[in-house]
């Protein structure tokens, strides 16, 4: 479960993030819906403790990521918005680096890594170099990496941007895998379809606040809209484009 | 700091580092720069003294002097032949390196027991004869000063009469310390070799960590920022040893297959010597590494991360250039002193002279210190959102 309470952070003299408040469940699938430059992607940087956030509090399953920042982060698995590899390094050793890091032995390492390679249909180029992957197979690989270790929290920086069909459905799939296993999604993205498709819930970052938090239904309902678009950009259009 | 983060790190560091065959040239090229140049230097050295004691002598009217022609192809390694036609030109267009003439008159005046006359036909500006027109002189004095003293000898006059002075050069250097000035380079092509081997690894694990954006889902990780720049540290480390040890023994076999001992150098340098050698320049291959990975952090490309490199190059030669041309000598107050403590006491090692446990110590300790100044540098670059996000 992720929480966060006030969060705010400025980038420079500019206010990136100006309170933001949510709680991402377990079990549940919790998407952070909003237009490019709403914060969504400071926001998450801020949850997995990589950014300071000016003012506010963020707890993972309790464990304030503030305060505690390598224990809140071995709870949690992330796919940031940008996800590089190492060119000279097969899929398989970027899985096995990350489940090292994590801490995990190495017959253990060995195990998740098969089983990852499965999951993520990455069999046909497992135990090739980095260096010509497509956008499909890196991105896989990427979530292999960051999902080692079998995280109870999952946080993806739009994960299916640019991908094709077949890898946009591989990870959909598994973003339902995951909420059967219980565990907390929170992924961002600006696609509506995508968010319409998955989300238990939704919240709508716009100019760096929180424009909705509800369940698609009720954001139809509240908007008087009969489609998430309309709903969405009738919430977007309500929020300041600045605030003080 | 967990350790096995470190050697996490470290060995992933080494083996993406060894896939890459930038890194691999640039240790190989770091290790054979030095008995490249120690061969050419030593080899020319060799030729050099070796043919300056042996001289042929060109000689124009040799038919005047046969008592001073005589005597000089009596002397060990000097041969005489035909001289020039035409000597000036033939010292101009470099057909010969001197040429010896001598004037109709020589055996009037030297029967009358006046000074007779010879010339020498040589270009001053030539460094590559000026070892073998020395010794023609200094034979030329000699045969003067030995003729000169029998003739007085037959006048009952003591030939010390007519010496004012009686010289004498004292060599003061041994050999072994002769030899050193040359080897006095060495230690500073070794520490190049470890500045070498470590720049690939030290570039590609910070800048092009940065360039590549695997530096955030890294950072993810509960590894500490401490335990990843110790890990990229080490590998670097690792890499730079790998290379000035190569360098040490591929420049020791070149040496030792070059008859230094023909040119006068007593090279007593042991395998012992090589050990402490590489004891005493071991903390180099901490710093070097160290500064590299902290000046890479800054770049934000793996391009601009080398352009920093090629001028962190230039450290290690500023003072090695310096104790080569300028013997600064060996005072004690550069041991503890980074980088010149380590040349110092290389400088000690290469003449023959093993420095104490406690001086070794002491260089070691001060220069270890500020390698790891600049590892906690580089962990606190490292926890600041401009380097990790900024790209």
């Amino acid at each position: 479960m992720i929480r966060t309470e006030g969060l705010r952070k400025n980038c420079g003299e500019v206010p990136a993030v100006g309170g933001i408040s949510f709680t991402a469940p377990d079990g549940a699938i919790t998407g952070l819906l909003g237009p490019n430059g709403a914060g969504k992607t400071t926001s998450l940087r801020m949850i997995y403790g990589l950014m300071k956030p000016d003012a506010g509090r963020i707890e993972v399953d309790g464990v304030a990521v503030l305060e505690n920042p390598q224990a809140a982060q071995s709870r949690m698995g992330v796919l940031p918005d940008v996800a590089g590899l190492y060119p000279r390094l097969t899929a398989r050793e970027h899985i096995h680096y990350f489940g090292r890091l994590q801490g995990l032995s190495g017959d253990e390492v060995e195990r998740r890594a098969e089983h990852w390679i499965d999951m993520l249909d990455m069999r046909s180029f497992a135990d090739r170099r980095a260096a010509g992957f497509s956008h499909g197979e890196r991105t896989r690989v990427a979530l292999a990496r960051a999902l080692v270790h079998e995280p109870q929290n999952v946080l993806l920086d739009e994960p299916t941007n640019g991908l094709d069909v077949m890898s946009t459905r591989t990870i959909r799939d598994l973003i339902r895998r995951l909420k059967e296993e219980k565990r907390c999604v929170l992924f961002s993205s600006h696609v509506m379809q995508e968010v319409a498709a998955l989300c238990d819930r939704i919240v709508v970052i716009a100019g760096g606040r929180i424009a909705a938090d509800s369940t698609p239904e009720e954001l139809l309902a509240v908007t008087g809209k009969t489609t998430l678009e309309d709903a969405f950009v009738a919430l977007v259009g309500q929020a300041p484009a600045h605030f003080v | 700091m967990n350790l096995r983060h470190v050697l996490t790190v470290c060995r992933k560091e080494l083996s993406d580092g060894f896939r890459d065959r930038r890194a691999l040239l640039s240790v190989l090229i770091g290790a054979l720069i030095s008995p490249l140049l120690m061969g050419v230097l030593f080899n020319r050295l060799a030729v050099e003294q070796r043919s300056s004691r042996e001289i042929s002598v060109p000689i124009i009217g040799r038919q005047y002097a046969p008592i001073l022609v005589e005597w000089l192809e009596q002397q060990n390694g000097v041969e005489t032949v035909e001289g020039p036609a035409d000597p000036e030109d033939a010292v101009r267009t470099r057909k010969v390196e001197f040429v010896l003439i001598i004037a109709k008159d020589f055996p009037e005046k030297f029967r009358e027991s006046r000074p007779a006359p010879i010339q020498i036909v040589a270009d001053s500006t030539r460094q590559s004869g000026r070892a073998k027109l020395q010794r023609l002189r200094t034979l030329l004095t000699r045969f003067s000063a030995e003729t000169g003293s029998l003739r007085l000898i037959a006048r009952g006059i003591s030939p010390g009469i007519a010496s004012v002075l009686r010289m004498e050069d004292i060599e003061v250097s041994s050999a072994q310390q002769r030899a050193a000035l040359i080897f006095n380079i060495f230690p500073m092509f070794l520490v190049l070799a470890a500045f070498m081997a470590g720049m690939q690894i030290a570039t590609d694990s910070t800048a092009g960590e940065r360039e590549r954006g695997s530096l955030e889902p890294l950072l993810v990780t509960p590894v500490r920022r401490g335990e990843l720049v110790a890990g990229k540290w080490a590998a670097a480390v690792v890499s730079a040893a790998v290379g000035i040890t190569m360098s040490l023994f591929i420049t020791s076999g070149i040496t030792l297959s070059i008859p230094l001992e023909d040119l006068g150098f007593r090279v007593r340098f042991s395998a012992f010597d090589g050990l402490v050698l590489l004891a005493a320049l071991f903390p180099m291959v901490l710093l070097g590494p160290a500064i590299q990975v902290y000046f890479a952090s800054f770049a934000k490309s793996f391009k601009e991360a080398q352009s920093y490199m090629g001028l962190l190059i230039l450290v290690p030669m500023l003072p090695g250039i310096m104790t080569a041309f300028v013997p600064l000598g060996n005072r004690p107050w550069m041991v503890p002193i980074p980088l010149l403590g380590q040349y110092s006491l290389a400088t000690d090692i290469m003449s023959g002279r093993t420095p104490s446990v406690f001086s070794l110590l002491l260089a070691a300790t001060s220069a270890t210190a500020l390698a790891l100044f600049f590892v906690a540098l580089t962990t606190r670059l490292f926890s600041k959102e401009k380097i990790i996000f900024g790209r």
